[in-house]
């Protein structure tokens, strides 16, 4: 498993205030966030599973 | 004019570019196992449910539904390039008149700002171990990251929001 956190970027139209901008997201393990830094707005990922081809 | 095609499951490709080409703008399909009167025709089955599902099991044929709805004065034209497409085939199709059209799109707004984000990062995969592109696919519910190398992905789930 990954171990070091991911830090991106996006931008998009936040999904509660609607305005374009930045949103960061973080990405770990065993859980992944979208923060817009308009209006704060997160959602919060779990991880759920992993496919091993 | 709501425009019918009934078609065996091979010639479908066939069907869809035909359709394409003579300019509908948007369709549904339908797979349905089906018989034509003629094979229908001096059947008679018994009535328990297992006889009736063996029966469609055994002697209907798999075949295809697309749907579009399409101007009048266009379904001359599309039915001609259908007929064109399907020479020596199989096929039926059924003209529907519509007496009215009624479409709510819903909360578009928020159906456009719910997309679908992609994003890359180039990093050591955390079962390969080679450095590669690890691609992410982010919806409003769930998100997935896999290694453009191998192919393992890990699948995340939404939690919550604040």
């Amino acid at each position: 498993m990954a171990a070091d956190t991911w830090n991106l970027k996006k931008s998009a139209s936040c999904f509660r205030c609607g305005d374009a901008t930045i949103h960061d997201i973080e990405v770990d393990t065993y859980s992944l966030k979208i923060i817009c830094r308009d209006c704060g707005f997160t959602r919060y990922y779990k991880f759920d599973m992993v496919n091993i081809p | 004019m709501h425009l019918r095609v009934f078609v065996e499951v091979e010639n479908l490709g066939k069907a869809m570019n035909a359709l394409t080409d003579s300019g509908i703008t948007g369709f549904y399909v339908l797979e349905y196992k089906g018989m034509s009167p003629q094979d229908w025709k001096g059947f008679s089955i018994k009535e328990d449910p297992k006889s009736a599902i063996s029966m469609i099991r055994d002697y209907a044929t798999d075949a295809v539904l697309v749907c579009s709805v399409v101007e009048e004065e266009a379904v001359d034209g599309i039915v001609e390039s259908v007929s064109k497409a399907l020479e020596g085939e199989k096929y039926t199709i059924l003209e529907v008149p519509i007496r009215r059209i009624i479409v709510n799109y819903g909360d578009q707004e928020k159906a456009e700002r719910a997309e679908t984000w992609f994003l890359e990062k180039e990093v050591p995969c955390f079962y390969c171990g080679e450095k590669a592109i690890q691609r992410i696919r982010i919806d409003t519910n769930k998100a997935k990251i896999w290694c453009n190398n191998c192919g393992a992905a890990r699948y995340y789930t939404i939690k919550g929001a604040e």
